[in-house]
């Protein structure tokens, strides 16, 4: 074996991040040009100010936030709503937040089942005010449990054309979202790719709640330029 | 040994069968499962199809009927969960089953078993649990390869595993062939499972789930991926 080909074979024996990479990278632009088949012209323009926001990210070069540093924190605590904390999230924005050594009690994942769809919504809107703690260790079983749910039977009623509620599935989506964002965890980026995945009927549902979905392809879109997975 | 084969068809389980039943000490039983509860015309037709599909469809039917002759093929028409299923079950006496059926199992149809019914899953274990193993093992760059363990109500959570192989997948270029190698060599690794039951002083390797994920079915997207990656690999080999 020569000098050249002694020292080139390892490097070449294992692109598989190579290839992975431009693979997000083509899908990504390919979200570039199809992502206003997953927002209405009307759902967009519902989004009043965000609107322009999310159109210039989505079509855009987009940028991305690197939020490891969230999962170095027991708990995050933040003064911004949790509407206005995942917009910046998903927008690659900043968010003033402050550490804190103490989260809040452990829920279960039973007993977030135990819960109505409602009761379910206000219970991951009010535990994850800063959406950034769904990325914390403490979380871990919280976010296996939404990623289980998504990829079982959401996926199941999506894929059946079954009912399904539209708000607690795109919440769940933004959720996993960060969470692959933070913990860099390949099943969580690919539940998203999933669901976009899905045909367009499936997913017509989901266009009657357009601030979720802005949100969730933005963070998507972030997630898909993530060099270093 | 008393083994029992818990196939979703007479014709997988015969296949099974036919690899184990000259190991000595096994008595070997296939349980043709309903699964999906077709009608009896559907199930019917879909067995006579299974076996007329079969390059040895005359072997196969002929040991059919001899397994049927020596009360040694076991035909269920309801739920393998259902009571009477599992009475059923129970009156084999049977120290091990083998998973070859597409059900899940639940806990009264699993301890129907001295020992507990066997699966030839096709990961690494406890690393990769659940859907697409070989597939995301292929996209981490892990090991890949099947684990016979005893199965819980769980997702391949079972805490006693009895052998694991390491196969590779760097002569394949598409991962669909290579699963299905991968599930192939259920009868080949259930005999060696088997073997190594039989062996005095049998110790099990543990399960522990928590250095591993459980893993979910694949987008299509990674799935070209992975497939390209094996590509790659092949062209470089």
């Amino acid at each position: 074996m020569d000098l050249e080909t002694a020292l080139s074979r390892p490097v070449q024996l294992d692109r598989r991040k190579e290839i992975l990479r431009g693979a997000l990278l083509r899908k990504r632009a390919e979200l570039r040009k199809s992502w206003k088949h997953f927002i209405s012209t009307e759902g967009l323009e519902s989004l009043g100010s965000l609107a322009p926001e999310v159109e210039s990210f989505l079509s855009g070069q987009g940028s991305i936030h690197d939020w490891r540093l969230a999962a170095t924190f027991t708990w995050i605590n933040c003064d911004a709503s949790f509407s206005d904390c995942l917009r910046s999230i998903a927008l690659a924005g900043k968010i003033e937040y402050r550490p804190s050594d103490t989260n809040p009690a452990r829920l279960s994942p039973l007993d977030l089942n135990k819960l109505s769809s409602d009761e379910r919504l206000k219970t991951l809107c009010a535990r994850y005010r800063c959406p950034l703690n769904i990325g914390a260790a403490s979380e871990s079983d919280v976010a296996e449990e939404l990623l289980r749910q998504l990829m079982v039977p959401d996926r199941a009623k999506l894929e059946a054309g079954e009912e399904f509620d539209v708000d607690i599935v795109l919440l769940k989506l933004n959720l996993v979202g960060i969470r692959a964002m933070i913990t860099r965890d390949l099943r969580f980026l690919d539940a998203l790719n999933y669901f976009y995945e899905l045909p367009h009927r499936s997913l017509a549902r989901m266009r009657a709640s357009p601030r979720y979905v802005a949100l969730w392809l933005c963070i998507y879109a972030q997630l898909l330029s993530v060099p270093d997975w | 040994m008393r083994v029992a084969v818990l196939a979703g068809s007479i014709k997988g389980g015969m296949r099974i069968a036919k690899e184990i039943e000259n190991l000595p000490g096994i008595d070997v039983f296939v349980v043709a499962c309903n699964v999906g509860m077709r009608s009896p015309l559907l199930r019917w037709s879909r067995e006579l199809l299974l076996a007329l599909k079969s390059f040895n469809w005359w072997t196969l039917t002929t040991k059919g009927c001899r397994y049927a002759q020596q009360g040694r093929l076991i035909i269920l028409h309801r739920p393998l969960d259902d009571p009477a299923s599992i009475e059923r079950l129970r009156s084999l006496q049977c120290d091990v089953g083998l998973h070859a059926a597409n059900v899940i199992y639940r806990d009264p149809t699993i301890s129907a078993f001295r020992f507990g019914i066997l699966n030839a899953h096709i990961g690494i274990l406890p690393k990769y649990r659940g859907r697409c193993v070989a597939e995301w093992s292929v996209l981490q760059g892990d090991p890949t390869g099947v684990t016979v363990f005893f199965i819980d109500s769980g997702i391949d959570t079972g805490a006693r595993t009895v052998l694991r192989e390491f196969i590779p997948s760097n002569q394949w270029n598409r991962v669909r062939p290579f699963k299905n190698m991968l599930f192939g060599c259920d009868a080949r690794l259930y005999r060696k499972a088997l073997e190594a039951l039989m062996q005095p002083g049998v110790r099990f390797e543990g399960n522990d789930i928590l250095k591993g994920k459980r893993y979910y079915v694949m987008s299509k997207m990674f799935i070209h991926t992975v497939n390209k990656i094996l590509r790659d690999r092949a062209n470089l080999g």
